[in-house]
């Protein structure tokens, strides 16, 4: 008998997903002929483009956007300057209407974003009125050329719980605020959401950054007609920054909101991190830049397929399965150390080790010049792990625990004739003079 | 097809890499320490060096390492056996002692410094300066050839005014005339001497010194140092009379009439022709390449030993095999076949391998009864490259060994006769352009010593 398949299904904020995967509001959420044809790959479901209500014009800066290459990775991150979405609301309401009749099966969630008080409550309502089975207040655009909009209002507590507030008096259907990784502390602007009523969080929007400067003309990328500004930045370079907010979240019992966690996701490995720290959906929008709607199929396969392997039947069953483990660094036990191990048969020679170790780490390795080969001095040996980065064998390079009460050497003094010349002194606490411990 | 048709075949080689084909192996290099490729270029040409710094998108930075270590580093790029010397020892082919023969492909070393030093020419970017060093002094290069050009950028770098004395029409020496313009075409060659002549290098063609004594004249005409680097021009053939068969080529003279007046008659005598190519190296390969661009109905290979044995670099058998080349390997010709002195054809016999002879490869032996004839219009011999009969004679003082080539000490260049020094294939017998490049270097660097003792 064929084994049970995991399921990938859940329910967020009331309603049910066919799986957690959405389409964020963004370019790649824009129009009803894109948005069908990612749930024709597999989505579960969209944040549709910001609507706006047409009061005030939208025009997007030419060109849109920036890439950044490192090494031979294209797009590892992306930079965009567009706002809202530039379309008429009524266009809008229609193709959201056809996405909704089309696909019952998907969740459709509007993104809106007011400049003023009646607007919010407006689009909220419109929105409402045309199937939206959740909202997703827009506090968190950082490209917007509207002053007091987008991350503007996503860094004042006062608006953003003033705006949710408005929102959810106006409509009954769940309200999602989408927060800025701008700030410092995403609990408190979370906080600020929840106390104006929101059921929900999601995070991050991009990151305000530079990813390239032209050097002829001197102008930042993308140069919009000899201006350039720093502005949204996403893609794989952002999902430390995504994680570290979402598991902040997710780890404030005061908070205790739904979170719907992007930033970077390209792969069912990215994916289930956002999962393990407390995500129940994610959203996606960088990785269906650069590689097509048609990734989703790959998270699906890749993320039902672990969950198999590890025996999980419910996604339910693995959101902020981390958390326990994620704490502050002050909780580590400083008593047990380690070193690294190396599988010289697999060794290929190229001696990247030896370089980073001598530069950048410990100085624990010496190279033999004949054979090609580094030989370890675990003493001297930090546990940097630099070597196993550069390594080009996966696996080469471990990690070893040392038994409890190993030290390594401490690092050797240059020229110890030196001491003659010290006129050091112990540093005495006494206890009173504002020392923290 | 008319004449200009068949040119065009000549004209150019293979484009290379761009940007991002030279970025991609760049990230894929290992950056190794004490890397070997860059022990394994006979010329110092770094490309451990020139690789890190295209990584690391100093891209005028590699260019600068690789054109000042190898003036030539562009037609090394594009000539050198780079499978034998700094890809054979690329880490990123991944072997180790689990898997001695590696799992990857080298990094395309030889492209990139082609890609480097052809980008250099399309940023207009000069790598290479004379340095301020305040010496002075003459010094006469006999050859524009690899060993000849690097020498006098060499000198000419540390403040010497070099001339080189060409004897024929066009400087280059193998690089114009030894090698078929499809592999590394006229343009490229001259770009390349144009960053020699760039340093102040003055190029006399027509300019042969030969005759009596005329090499070591030059030091009584007030050069303060003479560098020998007239290549091998002398071709060795089956018979003595080869060159007088009606159909006989030399591979000398075949290739180097690509690149001169008589191409157009060579496009006419090899039209709808049968050419057997005699030899198993890379002159004989591009001797079959080029006879194979002439309209020519058949062209056969033969080379007495077996197809690994063959000298020439692999990619050359395995292109040579595409073009539709006949290879006859394990034959032996004996005898050239005529009607009154127009060749008809070759007498050939079936080898065995037998026990290995002093080159390591295991020596032909011929096999009793085998004999057959092949016909043939036109037999081109690659059989290898000698000195001019009469060289000897232009330094008559300077000591020779029994091949009339020159005997020089390695380290420094230096000849029998104080102030000449030598290198490149006189000194050598056939080698690498990479190889000539550094006998230049070298000797440079002992010329610059020897004055510097002499003041």
């Amino acid at each position: 008998m064929a084994q049970k398949k995991p399921d990938l299904s859940i329910e967020f904020c009331g309603k049910k997903y066919i799986n957690p995967f959405l389409l964020s509001s963004s370019p790649v959420s824009n129009s009803a002929e894109m948005v069908e044809r990612a749930f024709d790959a597999g989505w579960g479901g969209v944040v549709f483009k910001t609507l706006g209500s047409d009061r005030l014009r939208i025009d997007h800066p030419s060109p849109r956007m920036n890439s950044m290459t490192v090494g031979t990775r294209k797009m590892s991150t992306v930079q965009n300057v567009e706002q809202i979405t530039d379309r008429p609301l009524k266009d809008n309401l229609m193709e959201l209407l056809y996405l909704k009749k089309h696909y019952p099966d998907r969740r459709i969630i509007h993104s809106i974003m007011g400049f003023a008080d009646k607007e919010w409550e407006y689009l909220a309502k419109m929105s409402e009125d045309h199937g939206a089975d959740t909202l997703e207040l827009n506090f968190s655009c950082p490209n917007m050329t509207i002053e007091g909009s987008g991350d503007q209002a996503g860094k004042s507590f006062y608006d953003i719980e003033h705006y949710t507030s408005i929102v959810k008096r106006a409509v009954s259907i769940p309200v999602m605020a989408k927060m800025t990784p701008n700030i410092t502390d995403m609990t408190e602007t979370a906080m600020a959401a929840k106390n104006g009523g929101a059921d929900a969080i999601s995070a991050i929007n991009t990151v305000s950054g530079i990813t390239g400067i032209n050097l002829d003309t001197l102008v930042p990328q993308p140069e919009v007609f000899g201006r350039g500004a720093s502005s949204g930045t996403s893609g794989p370079g952002v999902k430390p920054i995504g994680l570290r907010f979402i598991s902040d979240m997710a780890k404030d019992a005061n908070l205790n909101l739904p979170l719907s966690g992007m930033g970077g996701i390209e792969t069912w490995i990215d994916a289930l991190e956002y999962l393990l720290v407390g995500a129940s959906t994610l959203q996606v929008t960088t990785g269906i830049m650069h590689y097509g709607y048609i990734i989703v199929q790959d998270m699906i396969e890749g993320l039902t397929d672990y969950m198999a392997s590890k025996g999980i039947m419910k996604l339910d069953n693995l959101i902020g399965s981390t958390l326990p483990k994620l704490g502050k660094t002050d909780l580590f036990d400083l008593d047990r150390q380690g070193v690294v191990e190396y599988d010289l048969d697999k060794c290929v020679g190229c001696g990247q080790c030896l370089n980073v170790c001598t530069d950048a780490g410990g100085q624990a390795l010496k190279w033999d010049d004949v054979t090609r080969r580094p030989e370890l001095n675990e003493d001297k040996c930090l546990s940097c792990m630099l070597c196993s980065f550069v390594c080009p064998v996966s696996g080469l390079i471990k990690y070893k625990a040392m038994p409890e009460g190993w030290k390594r050497n401490e690092t050797a003094i240059r020229d110890p004739s030196l001491e003659k010349e010290l006129k050091y002194e112990p540093y005495v606490h006494d206890g009173d003079d504002g020392c923290l411990v | 097809m008319g004449i200009s048709d068949v040119k065009d075949r000549f004209k150019q080689m293979p484009p290379g890499m761009n940007m991002d084909q030279a970025i991609v192996e760049a990230e894929r290099c290992l950056l190794c320490h004490d890397a070997p490729c860059s022990k394994a270029c006979p010329a110092g040409t770094e490309p451990g060096e020139f690789i890190r710094k295209l990584r690391l998108r100093n891209i005028t930075g590699a260019i600068r390492t690789i054109k000042s270590n190898n003036i030539l580093g562009g037609a090394c790029g594009v000539l050198c056996p780079t499978a034998e010397l700094c890809e054979r020892e690329c880490s990123a082919m991944m072997a180790s002692d689990e898997n001695p023969g590696g799992s990857d492909k080298a990094i395309r070393i030889g492209d990139i410094q082609r890609f480097l030093v052809e980008h250099s020419r399309e940023i207009d970017f000069q790598p290479v300066e004379v340095e301020e060093s305040g010496v002075s002094g003459k010094i006469a290069v006999v050859g524009s050839g690899p060993a000849g050009l690097s020498c006098a950028a060499e000198v000419s770098k540390l403040g010497y005014k070099a001339t080189i004395f060409e004897a024929l029409a066009e400087p280059g020496g193998v690089l114009r005339y030894g090698v078929v313009p499809f592999r590394c075409d006229t343009d490229f060659v001259e770009k390349e001497i144009a960053d020699v002549t760039a340093l102040g290098v003055e190029i006399k063609c027509n300019s042969p010194i030969e005759g009596k004594a005329a090499a070591e004249d030059l030091l009584k005409q007030g050069y303060d140092a003479v560098f020998m680097a007239p290549g091998l021009w002398g071709a060795y053939a089956l018979q003595d009379d080869s060159a007088n068969i009606d159909g006989c080529y030399s591979s000398v003279d075949f290739l180097a009439s690509i690149r001169n007046e008589n191409f157009d008659n060579i496009i006419s005598d090899f039209k709808g022709k049968t050419v057997a190519v005699i030899g198993g190296g890379s002159v004989a390969m591009d001797c079959v390449e080029a006879a194979a661009r002439l309209d020519t109905t058949d062209v056969n290979l033969i080379y007495r030993r077996s197809y690994t044995q063959m000298p020439a670099e692999e990619i050359e058998r395995i292109e040579a095999l595409q073009h539709g080349i006949n290879f006859y390997i394990l034959h032996q010709p004996t005898e050239f076949l005529k009607d009154g002195n127009k060749l008809t054809g070759l007498k050939l016999v079936r080898t065995k391998l037998g026990e290995p002879d002093e080159s390591g490869r295991r020596r032909p032996l011929l096999i009793e009864g085998t004999e057959w004839d092949m016909p043939a219009d036109i037999v081109i011999e690659a059989i290898g490259n000698k000195a001019v009969d009469d060289s000897s004679d232009w330094y008559p003082n300077v000591k020779v060994d029994g091949k009339k080539l020159i005997v020089a000490e390695s380290e420094t260049g230096a000849t029998s006769v104080p102030g000449i020094f030598a290198g490149g294939d006189i000194v050598r017998g056939p080698a690498l352009v990479v190889e000539a490049v550094q006998d230049g270097k070298v000797a440079a660097k002992a010329i610059h010593e020897y004055l510097s003792d002499k003041e």
